[in-house]
């Protein structure tokens, strides 16, 4: 691979793949480096015990932009989207809360549990559509300068100002609380049962170090609610094949498009000639020469590791280094000999084949938090389960299942002990908090796969094991993220961009940043002198 | 103006009300009379004043029942109102802010940085340097928020050209602010205090100060996004990167008192120990009210200083307001998490952070405000039991001393202190008020000892208001002392709802000028001045 290209794209997790498709399809020769010996970044697929298929990190996709999957022709490159129905809460009374997308079922549901509830649900569902077309478009735009003196950047910071006043007062107000509130404050001007709103602010905490009850969670209420409105699919799905399949099929995009692929490939360095991108330096010393950089790592590892602070002005590199990555998940994957059979609703019904939420009570998920806010795993953790095997029996031999439990909180930076001592403990407290309400599992499992921060960062190069490159708070998004001044996918090294989950939109399976940066590194092109 | 009551048949007699006699409705009654309006102030209670009140704590002992220092007031409105002349003495103690250790240590921060700086240099000299760069650096974003505070928020809908104009210069100035301090605003506004300070200092306690600001009176922690925004509304307040310790001879009731004579002077009337019970609507406009004794007063301008939720659920009847507006009040968030405790003590309290200074420079540190909080996860666990509706074991205390300044509170040489307490949510989980309150009276004075050992044994009396206590004697619902949470969705043009933050109300002649409209809460009658600006401009009398 030694030689020249156009364009060069660090990393080949799904956004950095996007970004080398859309580049290769505009005709320039576009290299991909891959540190690892797979594909996808958090979007992977690997077969961690004989037989048995996990999508290690990332484990369901809603977000994934339609455009893209437009444009790059995804189904035909293997891309199919199971569907993923519904929401199952077990709660230790014995009782349970289960949502599914039928709505009428869902209402009835709910209605068990309070009637006022089952009516605001409409409401609730409207209202966040309503939110999402309004953010929706902001999330394919390049974000402006607010302290710009370039007349573009305010007429688009107006439009936007435009766009918000044509919302009804009403709108308005609530887009601002998204934007501000926390979670269960949010939700609590719709719902009074406990369970609904603990389950429904769940999603307003994943990847972020804050509780359900911490202002500026509400945001990602929004950002995960973002998928059930895309035309595509709407709701949460599973890829066949694992996530891993997604990267495949924008991989295989790419180089169908002429794009150069490369595992095992780590890079060292960035190479600068007179503060302008040149190239970079692999770990074993090869070099590759281009005058467009892409990273889709994290800035951290970009500019402190690759590019090097001596070349970098001192106040950036000050705001690179408070940019908040403080991980706050791991992962544990179980090989199960077969299902988890709950108390609260026994058998292997439907209610396994969506996702399964511990989350019973708002109180439990702010506890969960409290732990980690003093620097300790929660020992009763918020656990997010899907059995892909369900749907997708490739996953596993015949009549066995794969049972992947995301588990919040598990802060990277821990007070007493270190991750490599705690590992097992940690794993341990999740198996046991599943099997409070499913008392079986404990027999099912065959294999144990525990992934801490530190696990996240060692293997996936995820810096302090952040899921989404860096914290989805209000602080470090739009034309904050990553950092003030550089959200425009450029950084201050010329030549040198970012098309990670680092930048706006952020995290997530959506592939938005690496489109963006694409669409960025084009312009660029066309304009003299660069 | 004497009036005249027979069988509820009313004669009209004023041009406008003021419902309750805080520091806002006098402000705003104090305006309003100067332009000629024929002014009348109901008060509930026996004493104006609202929460800015100097009461008897027991005999010979006076203090600030609720809060101990001013805002501060602005300039124009003392100058306005010539409060000199109405026996208001303004005290602006220096060394502002003492912060002792469980271990001895502490801070005695004067207002001067480069002086609080030396102070710093002795915990850590690399803060001592950044202390004043933030102070610097703070003080410019503060200034571009505060000629907000001053004026009446634009309107959302339908913005004035003048709306227009005034955004533009605040953008300029913002602009103004240039890149580093211009982002700086931005990232802060939305950003956790804790996260704030940390970017700063490394020292726990002058971090433990600082973000203490972000959460006072708030129901939120240091790592609670929005703190951030809370800091610098308090900068753009007080406009110092210390908590204001302004206070007057005769405790902050002195203010309020003063406030009332100038209202006087310029012919307002003001009827204590009148309590409105409904306000009077006619066609969707305000007629007058009905006080709780039956009696009617009739006025097309009533001006309610009490919260909103007040305000609109209980003095108005919701029949006369559109639902959507209803729910969104229903949903303005006045969950107080603030007890106070008043002693009186028979002599000085003693820190142990003090044992080291001359007997002058320790009456001095004891003048201004007195920080309770080691450090940022100490504010961060008094604020986690809030959560679960318990009361902090371990509160964040701001305490004053007000007869440091000003002995006439007490008998001589003796002392009370006055000690703010946070958190102690309004509602409690697993019992009431009524029977916690003397736990929580304990807790605190348990936690104070740890600092000050043997203050339990000056206690001559102690006085503890709960957050219940706050509602129903001073009527803050939800016992908010901000008359609602400053969160960035219940500010500016969305306090107290968004389309209503220019003090109008969806009932013509229906006025807000409590600190549950913009800039809200703090003694500042930033909110009453705001509000009588715009209620004189509809009745046509602008200056």
């Amino acid at each position: 691979m030694t030689g020249r290209y156009d364009a060069i794209i660090i990393g080949g997790g799904h956004n950095g793949l996007v970004t080398a498709a859309y580049l290769a399809r505009a005709g320039r020769k576009t290299l991909v480096l891959e540190r690892r010996h797979v594909l996808g970044g958090a979007a992977v697929t690997e077969e961690i015990f004989p037989g048995f298929r996990f999508s290690v990190c990332s484990y369901v996709v809603s977000l994934l932009r339609p455009e893209i999957i437009r444009d790059l022709d995804l189904p035909r490159h293997g891309l199919e989207i199971l569907p993923l129905d519904g929401t199952f809460t077990p709660m230790p009374d014995g009782d349970y809360l289960w949502r599914v997308n039928d709505h009428a079922t869902t209402r009835r549901e709910i209605a068990r549990h309070s009637r006022r509830d089952a009516e605001a649900y409409e409401d609730y569902g409207r209202a966040m559509v309503d939110m999402g077309r309004f953010v929706k478009p902001m999330l394919e735009m390049t974000p402006p300068d607010p302290m710009s003196r370039d007349p573009r950047a305010l007429v688009q910071l107006l439009s936007i100002g435009n766009r918000f006043r044509a919302l009804s007062l009403q709108d308005q107000h609530t887009q601002v609380q998204l934007a501000t509130m926390s979670a269960v404050d949010f939700l609590e001007q719709w719902f009074e049962t406990d369970v609904l709103k603990a389950t429904m602010a769940a999603s307003g905490i994943i990847g972020t170090f804050l509780g359900v009850r911490s202002p500026g969670t509400a945001y990602v209420l929004l950002h995960h609610y973002m998928g059930e409105i895309d035309g595509a699919f709407r709701s949460w799905g599973l890829p066949r094949g694992g996530t891993g399949a997604i990267s495949n099929a924008i991989a295989a995009a790419a180089r169908e498009a002429g794009a150069e692929i490369h595992t095992d490939a780590p890079v060292a360095k960035v190479l600068l000639n007179k503060a302008r991108a040149a190239g970079v330096v692999l770990e074993n010393g090869d070099y590759v020469f281009a005058d467009t950089i892409a990273s889709s790592v994290d800035p951290r590892l970009t500019f402190l590791k690759m590019v090097g602070t001596e070349h970098l002005p001192d106040d950036f590199v000050e705001d690179v280094r408070r940019y908040k990555l403080r991980g706050s998940s791991g992962k544990v994957n179980l090989a199960l000999d077969g299902l988890p059979d709950f108390t609260s609703l026994p058998g292997a019904g439907r209610h396994l084949r969506g996702a399964i939420s511990i989350s019973p009570s708002v109180d439990y998920m702010e506890r969960a938090y409290d732990d980690a806010k003093y620097g300790a795993f929660s020992k009763r953790p918020y656990v997010d389960m899907v059995i892909p095997t369900l749907s997708d029996p490739s996953m596993a031999p015949p009549g066995k299942h794969v049972l992947s439990c995301f588990v919040q909180y598990a802060p990277y930076h821990l007070k007493a002990g270190n991750w490599d001592d705690e590992r097992e403990r940690f794993g341990d407290c999740v198996v046991d908090t599943v099997a409070e309400y499913a008392p079986n599992l404990k027999d099912l499992i065959l294999h144990r796969q525990v992934l801490t921060p530190l696990d996240l960062e060692r293997e996936f190069g995820l810096t302090e094991g952040n899921i989404f490159q860096g914290e989805l708070t209000l602080e470090q998004l739009f034309f904050l993220r990553p950092v003030p001044g550089w959200a425009r996918y450029r950084t201050p090294v010329r030549g040198l961009y970012l098309c990670g989950s680092a930048t706006h939109p952020g995290g997530g399976i959506m592939g938005a940043s690496g489109r963006n940066a694409a669409k960025r590194i084009l312009k660029d092109w066309k304009l003299p002198g660069t | 103006m004497t009036l005249a009551v027979r069988g509820g048949s009313t004669v009209k007699a004023y041009d406008a009300i003021i419902i309750g006699g805080g520091h806002n409705g006098l402000v705003t009654a104090c305006y309003l009379a100067r332009a000629g309006v024929r002014t009348l102030v109901l008060e509930r209670r026996d004493v104006v004043g609202g929460a800015a009140v100097t009461g008897e704590l027991c005999p010979g002992f006076r203090c600030p029942t609720l809060a101990h220092a001013a805002g501060p007031l602005h300039p124009d409105l003392v100058r306005d109102l010539a409060l000199h002349r109405h026996g208001v003495q303004l005290t602006q103690p220096d060394p502002r802010l003492f912060a002792p250790l469980p271990d001895g240590r502490g801070l005695v921060l004067h207002a001067w940085a480069t002086r609080a700086a030396e102070a710093i240099a002795a915990l850590s000299p690399r803060d001592a340097k950044r202390y004043v760069e933030f102070d610097a650096c703070i003080a410019q974003i503060g200034d571009v928020l505060r000629d907000l505070l001053w004026r009446c928020p634009p309107s959302v809908d339908s913005p004035t050209p003048n709306d227009i104009w005034q955004l533009l210069k605040s953008g300029r100035r913002f602009r103004g602010l240039g890149r580093q301090n211009g982002f700086r605003l931005l990232r802060w506004l939305p950003m956790p205090v804790a996260d704030l300070v940390s970017e700063w200092f490394e020292g726990n306690l002058l971090q433990a100060i600082i973000a203490a600001r972000g959460i006072y009176g708030m129901n939120l922690g240091p790592r609670s996004a929005g703190s951030g925004a809370a800091l610098l509304l308090q900068q753009a307040l007080g406009q110092h990167v210390l908590a204001s310790a302004t206070s007057a001879t005769g405790g902050l009731g002195a203010i309020t008192a003063g406030l009332a004579a100038a209202a006087r002077a310029a012919g307002a009337e003001i009827r204590t120990e009148a309590e409105v019970a409904r306000v009077e609507v006619h066609q969707r406009a305000a007629t007058g009210v009905t006080l709780s004794d039956g009696s009617h007063i009739s006025a097309r301008t009533v001006v309610s200083g009490a919260d909103p939720k007040r305000t609109f659920l209980d003095l108005v009847d919701p029949a006369d307001l559109d639902p959507s507006f209803v729910l969104a009040v229903q949903h303005y968030r006045t969950f107080g998490t603030v007890a106070k405790v008043n002693l009186a003590l028979d002599d000085l309290p003693r820190f142990t952070a003090l044992e080291s200074a001359s007997a002058s420079e320790r009456t001095a540190a004891l003048g201004g405000r007195i920080h309770i909080g080691p450090d940022v996860d100490y504010l961060e666990r008094a604020f986690d039991a809030s959560k679960y509706g318990a009361y902090s074991e371990h509160p964040y205390l701001d305490v004053m001393i007000p007869t440091v300044t000003d002995p006439t509170l007490a008998p001589n040489g003796q002392h009370v202190m006055s000690i703010c307490a946070q958190f102690a949510p309004f509602a409690l989980r697993d019992t009431k008020w009524r029977t916690a309150r003397t736990g929580l009276g304990d807790a605190i004075i348990r936690e104070l000892t740890t600092y000050a050992p043997g203050l339990e044994d000056r206690i001559l009396h102690r006085q503890v208001l709960t957050p219940a206590d706050l509602e129903t004697t001073y009527g803050l619902t939800g016992g908010h002392i901000f008359h609602g949470e400053h969160a960035l969705d219940q500010l500016f043009t969305m306090r107290p709802v968004l389309g209503w933050a220019q003090y109008r109300t969806p009932i013509a002649g229906l006025y807000l000028c409590g600190a549950g409209t913009h800039p809200g809460g703090g003694v500042t009658g930033a909110c009453g001045l705001n509000a009588s600006r715009e209620i004189l401009k509809d009745l046509g009398k602008t200056r």
